[in-house]
């Protein structure tokens, strides 16, 4: 009964807006669940590489970002951060990755931990000479 | 017989400065308010504070609507302390964009859309601004865009929440006297 009176004060183009943007958002997440499992991990800071490592082995790190150090887990083929000192913990709260692609960014330590897959490299390679 | 001496067009104009004053001094209250809670999921914040520029943009016009917002974000920067850093770029981007999305898309629908979904389209449009502004400023890397589609589900809910209250607020305000006549204006307007 109250969720119908909720329901009653939504227009109908109102439903339309969240439904068409739940399904965008849905369909993202199949695509990207769709992806391979990664090779490495990769941690880039102000457009260089800082830290790669393969995802196959355990191991923890510390980096050093412009707000104090950041540290790294990766564990049973899977990468998060446990610990950062920036406002929000966004990056801790955005969990484990391990899938090509996927990427864990500390945007106030300017951190991104991202999955290389196999072809991880070259295809980084040819997007810069196309855009170059 | 005083009060009929009063410019009804010049009440108007004035009350529509005073409400928007006082929207303006909550929205900031509210922002304010939001960046001091300790937010149970990390990232997650409402964006309370946009209520009060919906209310505006649904009372008034879009105009009142980019005042607010914009007033808003600058003042609460001040207060805060952030001003002129990234994190008010990130603010600012993402006020712009949302407000933008919320008075287009009044503009275009008009009475065929609700506050929650000008709210949910201001909070997309809010999203993706601060994801621009995060890719230019911060980090330039295409990567960063994988994580809009956790953003927007974010957004998405935020959204409704703040569209549902607003439609609350407005049902009890435009009881009030001041507003009966003032949408009553609007329409003598359109």
């Amino acid at each position: 009964m109250a969720l119908n009176d909720y329901w009653q004060r939504l227009t109908r183009l109102d439903r339309g807006i969240v439904l068409a943007l739940l399904t965008f958002c849905a369909l993202v997440f199949v695509v990207l669940g769709l992806r391979s499992p990664g090779q490495s991990v990769q941690v880039r800071q102000n457009q260089g590489t800082v830290f790669n490592a393969p995802l196959a082995e355990d191991r923890s790190v510390e980096l050093q970002g412009p707000l104090g150090v950041t540290r790294l887990e990766i564990a049973n083929g899977k990468a998060r951060i446990i610990s950062s000192p920036c406002p929000y913990k966004v990056c801790i709260g955005m969990g484990e990755i391990h899938r090509e692609g996927e990427i864990v960014a500390c945007v106030p330590n300017r951190l991104l931990v991202q999955v290389i897959g196999q072809q991880g490299v070259e295809k980084e390679n040819r997007y810069d000479l196309l855009s170059r | 017989m005083t009060s009929s001496a009063v410019d009804p067009a010049r009440l108007a104009v004035e009350r529509r400065r005073i409400f928007l004053a006082l929207f303006s001094a909550l929205a900031i209250a509210l922002h304010t308010l939001e960046f001091l809670l300790p937010s149970p999921v990390p990232w997650f914040r409402l964006g309370i504070a946009n209520i009060l520029a919906l209310m505006a943009l649904f009372l008034f016009d879009g105009k009142a609507a980019w005042s607010v917002n914009m007033v808003r974000i600058v003042v609460a920067s001040l207060f805060l302390g952030t001003f002129l850093s990234p994190r008010f770029f990130l603010s600012l981007s993402g006020g712009v964009l949302a407000t933008a999305a919320m008075t287009t898309s009044r503009k275009l629908a008009g009475e065929k859309i609700g506050p929650v979904g000008v709210s949910v389209l201001g909070a997309t449009g809010h999203a993706i601004g601060q994801l621009l502004c995060a890719w230019i400023l911060l980090v330039r890397h295409d990567g960063l865009w994988y994580l809009l589609p956790f953003l927007l589900l974010l957004a998405i809910v935020g959204g409704v929440v703040n569209g549902f209250i607003a439609d609350f607020l407005l049902e009890k305000l435009r009881k009030m006297p001041a507003f009966v006549k003032e949408s009553a204006d609007a329409v003598a307007d359109e």
